[in-house]
């Protein structure tokens, strides 16, 4: 690409701030054609690229308490690119593109062996059990800018790519090769009621998701802001996805500690 | 010990004078069976096969390009425009013909079908699309034409210039048209940029101008 | 020539060679490839939807009262997404859920596409003429009997344009049977009224609180308008004021509290009045309070001798010293606020919360102050003039209202649905003919629903003017189907605590998808073909055409803008007593008896993944709703309900167990989730599930908790204000 910087996006889901009320799950499943079943009660069919989780301190009534965390694909950009699920696939369905750190998913490529939902440490990739059935007359409300998905492949969040490719035709057409900030926002962020997720490019120092973040690209992205933590951290798949919270707990929870370990956040 | 051998050298003591004949007769047929497979696969695979794969269909309406460019004041733009949030508006729509089109222009035959069976009845012309990607390939007019500065024919070819529509081939196995592997079905001897426009085209451009064959997404979804 | 296996062999080669030396193999390979990618051969075929010019088209949901402006991007004449309108002074671009699903509701099988007709018990499709004159000869028949007064209409929307035109047809009809649902909103206003001499509608500046003590109220489940209190706690959490949330379940808004302080379900008052009596005891209270009125007098004595301390904490289940800093911290706060409403507060409080609250606030010196809350006139800008009526009618409207509202037993209520349904059951022969239900679900949305379906059932004529297959048009005689919300034309006064009220306008984003109607048209067709005085009361062509003679001078700015700001409606309701004057003997009336919780009792909640109104919710939105919620197993969609674990070990039954939960007036099989985040001894349920109509992806899963819990009149408003009910356990 002809462009100056390459760009890294990312967002910073503030779960503080998160309700956990499901708008982000929605907006992406109607931004990106997502489709849906008569049930869709059990979870390890039910395809939803933006997931809501539920997190418990296991502690007993009345100190009993709740966080939600939203778990889109991580974006995980390993070292120089070697993302988990695009390691192992045998056909190239997925690739880490260098200029904007997105991982991409091509449906048509794909030929649904699942290595990357084995490889993927978040859950985020989804298989197409069935091909996708809309009720009569509702096809009409899918979007032309996203394939759907038939049955056999894996599909999973792009982080709304298609808006940035609008983004991107509109600002050629206005005779730019640069986007502002708020462009290119994927789905789930425009939608989120609780503004709680901040998305943009993590290379931009003036974007907010990087002064929230303080990504060190010397080691890895990890935060330099000790109230944000990744999912995972030790794994180092090098995500984009940031959250930060408060609370000690929610943050403990976010990688696999092990009883009586130290205080997370200290890298 | 080995009675493969016996027997083979049993065969030959037997019949030496009859086997120079046969011999000779037999590689003909071979020569010869293996020219008949030869040109009966080369007739299938260069005339019968492109002859079977694509089905022809003709445009809903004749078209004179050329005839056109002199009337308007921006080149092909002036048709096929881009909209403001930078999307491509492709093949005019009928509303746009009708700006002139409201009523027959001239009395040739294709201006009388086109106003009467698609202008009086307010029906969309079904044009059929010769550079028509697949529907999973996303392509930005606006990266290629506002941002590369190339113009409409490197991918599309001097169709400004035309008079007349051609003929309209469409893959019977893929369902797409014919220009996207080109009239060469070697797909070796293309001689102008615009001959095919399969992914390897677009990869071949992207790899000389930007350095990069580019990331899946830059033209999936 | 003899083809002997030499030569046949040689036949393969040359043809293996010619083949290889045309494109054949190539080509075939890449086209097969191509086509096994495709959807093509499937029997379903899926294409990448037809791209087309994008375009937005902006206008209000009108889901929930909440008001939200949303922009809807279309390709070509499609709808695709809705997305929130920037710069909304509603939601500034956020919007939820269900707001979000809209076009599911739009294009969805639930539609109702044409007119129907129930025949020996399934609906067939009838033009609409065939249904206009159907239904204006069996109106007609009633009129011409001397039974006008027995036509009833339950309307949605009882406060916009739609609305008062069924409330015009019904007067101009005869009949003084329009019946609206009461909401949170005219619970507030009354207690107000009461209190402060002249009621109005609560607006919260919640954007400038700094101290938030929520009574159930589910700040961040649905309360209010939801987009705006997600805004408002963001904010909150920016600028470090503090939510508090009183509540028997750690629901959502609990759980996002700076505090959560659990509470036996039904004795939020108690704790609001135990609050009040330590801010006066410890002199707390705002400067302007007059101490010396005898009201407040009353109040202090009361609060002295029946809500000390100790009492409240042995009814409420808060402990003492938990008390003392909860009241301590709202009273010491800069600008504090208390609320109440229970859940997404889509029916009304109890006079007893609603002042309870109330007088905390002005203890706080919160009313009429910013960050606190401010008694709005609701908007008012329909003046039609009043029909002309007949002699049938002037006779027939001197019959008293069927649901009692507005007599000297219930004398503040405007409309009391669940009234009306007792009175119908509670003769052999239904006193209600006909009754036309607008945009509304009232089978599914009143309480005890059992008994709702049977007084339907005993209504002769049924009419569903519904764009939905919802359970109330399921049980209509007729069927006539409404545009949907993104398709129509409708004024949208919004209150919902917003701190300037306003109206909004939904505008049509796209044309009719089926051979449908605006309410509005469809009323005033039936009035042109009754004719008489009942036309002569719609002089308008057009439902547009009313609408637009309506809004007046202000069409121009609600069409193009989308709302119109309070600044230019009528001026807020500031004739009230001064909130320091307050009158509490109301409250003192109220307060001498202290409400009884049950051993065990059963809640409902709300949150946002499920539509607890009238409106289904849609496949997208049930597909958020997580397994401990609701699950499939053995080709039966169970609903969980929330228990902890000392709860289960009273009643004996373990996480995951299927079991009978029984009340009064129903039961119903539930499984268990055992969970920490809900106080002892109560149960609580999703509110929402258990549709029997709408579609696949919706009914028939969970219990409509509705089927559980019956009508609480309110002492004073009259108004049903169930909230829980006492229920049983049993293993199934």
């Amino acid at each position: 690409m002809n462009q100056n910087h390459s760009k890294k996006f990312g967002m910073v889901i503030d779960l503080d701030k998160c309700t956990g009320c499901g708008s982000c799950m929605v907006a992406c499943m109607s931004e990106n054609n997502v489709p849906f079943k008569v049930d869709e009660s059990n979870k390890l069919d039910s395809i939803t690229w933006m997931r809501v989780y539920k997190l418990t301190n296991g502690k007993p009534f009345p100190d009993a308490e709740i966080c939600y965390l939203p778990r889109p694909c991580m974006q995980c950009e390993g070292e120089h690119g070697h993302s988990p699920c695009v390691s192992v696939c045998p056909a190239v369905a997925t690739d880490y593109d260098h200029t904007t750190g997105i991982v991409s998913q091509i449906p048509t490529r794909c030929f649904g062996c699942r290595y990357c939902m084995a490889a993927c440490p978040y859950h985020a990739r989804y298989f197409n059990w069935w091909d996708p059935v809309w009720p009569e007359g509702m096809k009409k409300s899918l979007s032309p800018n996203v394939s759907p998905r038939m049955r056999g492949v894996v599909e999973k969040c792009t982080f709304c790519f298609h808006r940035y490719q609008s983004a991107m035709e509109r600002a050629y057409v206005e005779n730019r090769d640069t986007l502002e900030e708020e462009e290119y926002q994927t789905a789930c962020t425009q939608a989120c009621p609780a503004g709680a997720i901040i998305f943009g490019d993590l290379n931009n120092e003036d974007h907010a998701v990087t002064k929230i973040a303080q990504p060190d690209h010397h080691h890895g992205g990890r935060p330099k802001n000790p109230q944000v933590f990744r999912l995972l951290e030790r794994l180092g798949t090098n995500p984009k996805v940031y959250y930060k919270s408060s609370k000690e707990w929610v943050r403990r929870k976010g990688d696999n500690y092990v009883a009586g370990e130290g205080k997370p956040g200290k890298h | 010990m080995n009675t493969t051998d016996d027997k083979s050298k049993h065969v030959a003591d037997g019949e030496t004078g009859a086997m120079n004949l046969a011999e000779d007769k037999g590689l003909l047929a071979v020569i010869l069976s293996f020219l008949v497979g030869l040109v009966i696969s080369l007739a299938i695979g260069w005339v019968v096969y492109p002859a079977l794969l694509y089905s022809e269909q003709e445009q809903p309406v004749q078209f004179d390009h050329d005839l056109h460019m002199y009337e308007v004041s921006d080149g092909c733009e002036s048709c096929h425009f881009f909209r403001e949030d930078g999307t491509f508006a492709g093949v005019p729509t009928l509303a746009q013909c009708m700006d002139c089109h409201d009523s027959a222009l001239g009395d040739t035959e294709e201006e009388l079908k086109f106003v009467e069976e698609y202008v009086e009845q307010e029906k969309e012309v079904p044009w059929l699309i010769y550079s028509k990607q697949p529907d999973c390939v996303f392509f930005s007019h606006a990266a290629h034409v506002k941002k590369a500065g190339m113009s409409c024919e490197e991918c599309h070819g001097p169709v400004g210039t035309s008079t007349s529509l051609k003929t309209y081939q469409e893959n019977r196995i893929t369902g797409y048209s014919r220009d996207i592997w080109g009239e060469d079905l070697t797909g070796v001897f293309k001689k102008h940029s615009w001959d095919s426009m399969k992914m390897d085209d677009c990869a071949r451009c992207h790899k000389r101008e930007t350095g990069s064959k580019g990331a899946c997404f830059q033209c999936h979804k | 020539m003899k083809i002997d296996r030499r030569s046949f062999l040689a036949l393969v080669a040359g043809g293996a060679v010619g083949t290889a030396l045309t494109p054949l193999p190539l080509k075939l390979t890449d086209d097969l490839s191509i086509w096994t990618q495709s959807f093509r051969y499937m029997p379903n075929e899926v294409p990448v939807p037809p791209d087309g010019a994008v375009s937005t088209a902006e206008s209000v949901c009108t889901l929930c009262p909440g008001g939200c402006g949303i922009s809807v991007r279309k390709i070509d004449n499609r709808a695709v997404k809705i997305e929130g309108q920037e710069g909304h002074p509603v939601n500034h671009g956020g919007i939820c859920t269900l707001g979000l699903a809209g076009l599911q509701l739009l294009y969805g099988p639930w539609r109702i596409k044409k007119p129907l007709k129930k025949e020996n018990g399934t609906f067939k499709a009838v033009s609409w003429d065939q249904a206009l004159t159907d239904i204006a000869g069996k109106l007609n028949d009633l009129r011409n009997n001397d039974k006008a007064a027995t036509v009833a209409g339950i309307a949605g929307n009882g406060n916009n344009t739609t609305g008062r035109l069924l409330q015009r047809f019904l007067t101009a009809f005869g009949s003084p049977n329009y019946v609206t649902l009461p909401s949170s909103d005219d619970a507030m206003a009354l207690a107000a009224g009461k209190m402060l001499g002249k009621s109005g509608i609560p607006a919260y500046d919640f954007e400038n609180s700094t101290y938030v003590l929520s009574f159930s109220a589910g700040v961040l489940d649905g309360w209010g308008s939801p987009v705006r209190m997600f805004q408002a706690n963001s904010s909150w959490k920016d600028n470090g004021a503090k939510l508090v949330q009183v509540d028997a379940r750690l629901s959502n808004t609990a759980a996002k509290a700076d505090t959560w302080v659990p509470i036996k379900p039904g004795t939020e008052a108690v704790l609001a009045l135990g609050l009040a009596n330590i801010i006066i005891r410890d002199g707390m209270q705002a400067a302007a309070i007059e101490t010396n009125s005898p009201s407040f007098g009353a109040f202090r004595k009361l609060l002295n001798e029946k809500y000390s301390p100790k009492d409240v904490a042995n009814a409420t289940g808060v402990d003492v010293p938990k008390l003392e800093k909860l009241a301590r911290a709202f009273a010491k706060a800069s600008r504090p606020v208390a609320i109440c409403g229970n859940g997404s507060a889509q029916d009304p409080v109890s006079s007893l919360d609603a002042m309870a609250v109330l007088s905390l606030n002005a203890l706080a010196g919160s009313i009429n102050r910013s960050g606190g809350i401010r008694l709005a006139a609701a908007p008012d800008y329909i003046n039609w003039p009043a029909p002309e009526l007949d002699a049938v009618a002037e006779k027939s409207l001197d019959t008293p209202r069927l649901d009692g509202a507005g007599t000297a037993e219930y004398r503040d209520a405007a409309s009391l649905p669940h009234r009306l349904i007792q009175k119908v059951n509670s003769k052999a022969q239904s006193p209600v003919q006909a009754l036309f239900v607008c945009d509304a679900n009232p089978v599914f949305t009143l309480r005890d629903s059992q008994n709702v379906k049977t007084a339907f059932e005993k209504i002769p004529l049924v009419v569903s003017l519904s764009a939905y297959m919802d359970d109330t048009a399921a049980q209509a005689d007729y069927i006539l189907p409404l545009h949907s919300y993104l398709e129509r034309y409708e004024d949208f006064p919004t209150t919902a605590g917003l701190a300037k009220p306003m109206v909004g306008l939904a505008r049509p984003v796209i044309k009719p998808v089926f051979d449908t109607k605006h309410p509005g048209d469809v009323l005033i067709a039936l009035a042109n073909a009754l004719g008489g005085a009942v036309a002569g009361a719609f002089p308008w062509g057009t439902y547009k055409d009313c609408l637009k003679e309506t809004l007046a001078d202000n069409w121009g700015t609600i069409s193009s803008k989308g709302y119109l700001a309070q600044s230019t409606l009528a001026t807020a309701a500031e004739a009230m007593a001064p909130a320091g004057q307050m009158d509490f003997s109301a409250l003192v009336k109220l307060a001498e008896a202290k409400p009884q919780v049950p051993e065990l009792t059963l809640i409902p909640y709300d949150c946002m993944r499920i539509s607890g109104g009238s409106i289904g919710t849609p496949p997208f939105v049930i597909k958020t709703v997580a397994d401990t919620v609701l699950k499939k197993a053995n080709k039966k969609t169970d609903v969980f309900i929330e228990i902890n674990e000392v709860t289960a070990k009273k009643f004996k039954v373990k996480d995951g167990q299927s079991v009978i939960l029984e009340t009064p007036v129903g039961k119903a099989q539930v499984k268990i989730n055992q969970t920490e985040g809900i106080a002892n001894d109560v149960i609580a349920m999703p509110r929402g599930l258990g549709h029997a109509a709408f579609d696949d992806y919706l009914a028939d899963k969970g219990v409509n908790i509705n089927t559980l819990v019956a009508p609480v009149e309110d002492p004073v408003s009259g108004f049903d204000v169930a909230w829980g009910i006492k229920a049983q356990l049993t293993k199934a």
